[in-house]
């Protein structure tokens, strides 16, 4: 299908600067559709800060990215979360004093009882449509079988539930494309395949994911392509047998 | 009871329904938004000054006291013009201090901007009379209801409560609304809550406004109860006073800090009151700041969620027997 190799979002020659470190030096590479992309390389190398530019978190010094043909560089992070891309991050980020349930309830974009004149209007309002985002954030919930949790206080959660946590509520602020920093930190091998097989099952509903991380046996089951980055720059893009052949890459995680 | 009992009972309840108002702006932006807001009082002050001038009359030379825009509104444009210029100045405040600073810079910022007010509102002694302050602000509606002093104190303390009621339903709307989640969101985590598209620099504006709002309607009805406002009324420990109330009574909790108002500005700084004299002549209200001080930190130590813990939000619970179907549907398909 032709939709599956088209790019969904396109970084060129991306550079920034930190004082006199060039984190990130001229990086290039594309995300395809309903593919999760891995963004390996050793520490250092300038992931998460590319990571960064593209969720708008980090504005570059250069550079362009593109998202579904649309320059997108340089917006404001909220503004490139309503565009559908959405992050989770390196530490956990719950809102800890939220519940399970209110916590995927946030995420939900454009809600009626958002706005002060929405919210002093009341709940005969913004009930209903608050009534239908419950019930999907539920049905999210089940999916993700933390239904249990529902009212409790996420900062209450194990590192692991957290790292499920971020996932549902990206999901339910129906993103298009998914930026996972290390999305299996601190997680325990079980939990981990089971995260795994949700990403996968997202990926074939055709969700596109780009993610950071650095257990190479995960990216190889769930990524392709692989970009793989040192000193700022893509050393090298393709499928992961393909990158681990090739020597500049063995070079990288060695010096790196 | 005896007239001078009713007289401080009814001036008590004043000072309690008006504080309720004054914490219940606070809690929703520190409580609820997370923003440290260390010059809440100028905004108290800046309304209170507002209504004192707008109702005191235009002034003239022979004028015991001086100010600037002075002018006879009747009640209760007086208030009105305090919440808008309290609002206003909110508004200056938040755009300069609100967009790029960290959380801890805007507390300092904050703190430091108290100190300025109170050096330009004693030293500018053309704007609103310098630190003597200004005088015989007209109480509202006083000539024309013909009440005795004690009735009116009894229909002022019955107006303060009307307030503080309508404050309480209208914080109550925020609080109890999506709007509300979001807000405890950006306050637990900024980034995150910016990451799903919520745009965190003109929520907390907007808050850091209305709350500014809240503060200077509660000066103006302050100011027009008892008459007289000077630099001295509303020195920066004054908000810390209003944070003691909320983090004893539980941090964005509405009833909570109601509740910490009561024990606090009202009967904990008045209880000091009737303490004897020791050592010397005003030592046991140089104590109180130290009191207060000490009564954040106790709070802050051992019981930091406050006397009414926040209360996350409830829903409805799932209904059982569709919840099951449901579980045999996902498990079919």
């Amino acid at each position: 299908m032709a939709a599956q190799s088209e790019p969904i979002l396109s970084v060129r020659d991306v550079r920034r600067d930190f004082g006199g470190l060039r984190a990130v030096d001229g990086a290039s590479f594309d995300a395809m559709r309903s593919h999760i992309t891995g963004l390996i390389g050793p520490n250092g190398a300038g992931k998460s800060t590319l990571m960064g530019i593209v969720a708008g978190a980090i504005k570059p010094n250069a550079g362009t990215v593109m998202f579904e043909g649309q320059d997108v560089t340089g917006l404001p992070s909220h503004l490139i979360a309503r565009r559908g891309i959405i992050r989770t991050f390196q530490l956990s980020a719950e809102f800890s004093k939220l519940t399970v349930l209110e916590n995927l309830l946030v995420a939900a974009p454009a809600q009626k009882g958002e706005s002060l004149l929405g919210a002093e209007l009341g709940r005969l309002y913004w009930g209903p449509r608050e009534a239908a985002l419950v019930d999907v954030a539920r049905g999210v919930l089940d999916r993700f079988a933390m239904a249990p949790k529902e009212n409790e206080l996420a900062g209450n959660l194990s590192g692991g539930q957290k790292r499920l946590l971020e996932i549902m509520r990206a999901l339910m602020s129906k993103p298009k494309m998914l930026l996972l920093d290390e999305p299996f930190a601190g997680v325990n091998p079980t939990l981990t395949r089971e995260i795994e097989q949700y990403l996968i099952d997202l990926r074939d509903d055709g969700l596109s994911m780009i993610m950071v991380e650095h257990e190479l046996s995960v990216v190889e089951r769930l990524c392709e392509p692989v970009v793989v980055m040192a000193q700022g720059k893509v050393i090298s893009e393709g499928s992961m047998r393909d990158v681990t052949a090739r020597q500049e890459v063995l070079d990288a995680y060695l010096i790196g | 009871m005896s007239d001078p009992m009713q007289f401080y009972i009814s001036t008590l309840l004043i000072y309690l329904f008006i504080d309720i108002m004054g914490v219940l702006g606070l809690n929703l932006q520190f409580g609820v938004a997370g923003i440290i807001n260390f010059a809440y009082i100028v905004f108290v002050a800046v309304g209170a000054y507002t209504a004192a001038v707008v109702s005191l009359g235009p002034d003239y030379p022979e004028n015991f006291q001086h100010y600037m825009f002075g002018a006879s509104w009747p009640f209760p444009l007086p208030i009105l013009a305090a919440g808008a210029t309290a609002g206003l100045l909110s508004l200056v405040v938040g755009v300069i201090s609100l967009r790029r600073l960290r959380s801890d810079y805007q507390a300092m910022v904050m703190l430091v901007l108290s100190l300025i007010a109170t050096l330009v509102a004693t030293n500018w002694t053309g704007l609103v009379n310098g630190p003597a302050g200004l005088a015989t602000i007209p109480q509202p509606l006083f000539d024309q209801l013909g009440l005795t002093p004690l009735e009116y104190q009894w229909v002022y303390a019955g107006w303060a409560a009307l307030l503080a009621v309508l404050t309480y339903l209208f914080v109550r709307g925020i609080t109890n609304s999506p709007l509300g989640r979001t807000l405890r969101a950006m306050r637990d985590n900024e980034r995150a809550a910016s990451a799903l598209g919520k745009g965190v620099t003109r929520l907390r504006l907007m808050i850091f406004v209305v709350g500014g709002v809240i503060a200077g309607m509660s000066g103006a009805v302050f100011v027009e109860f008892i008459q007289a406002w000077s630099p001295g009324s509303w020195l920066y420990p004054e908000t810390f006073v209003f944070l003691a109330a909320i983090l004893v009574g539980g941090t964005a909790n509405n009833w909570g800090v109601a509740v910490g108002t009561l024990l606090v500005p009202v009967a904990f700084l008045e209880a000091t009151r009737f303490l004897p004299q020791v050592l010397y002549n005003g030592f046991i209200e140089a104590m109180q700041w130290v009191c207060v001080g000490l009564l954040i930190l106790v709070f802050l130590w051992f019981r930091p969620s406050g006397l009414f813990p926040e209360k996350p939000g409830r829903f409805r619970p799932r209904p059982a027997a569709p919840a099951a179907s449901q579980d045999a549907g996902a498990g079919s398909g």
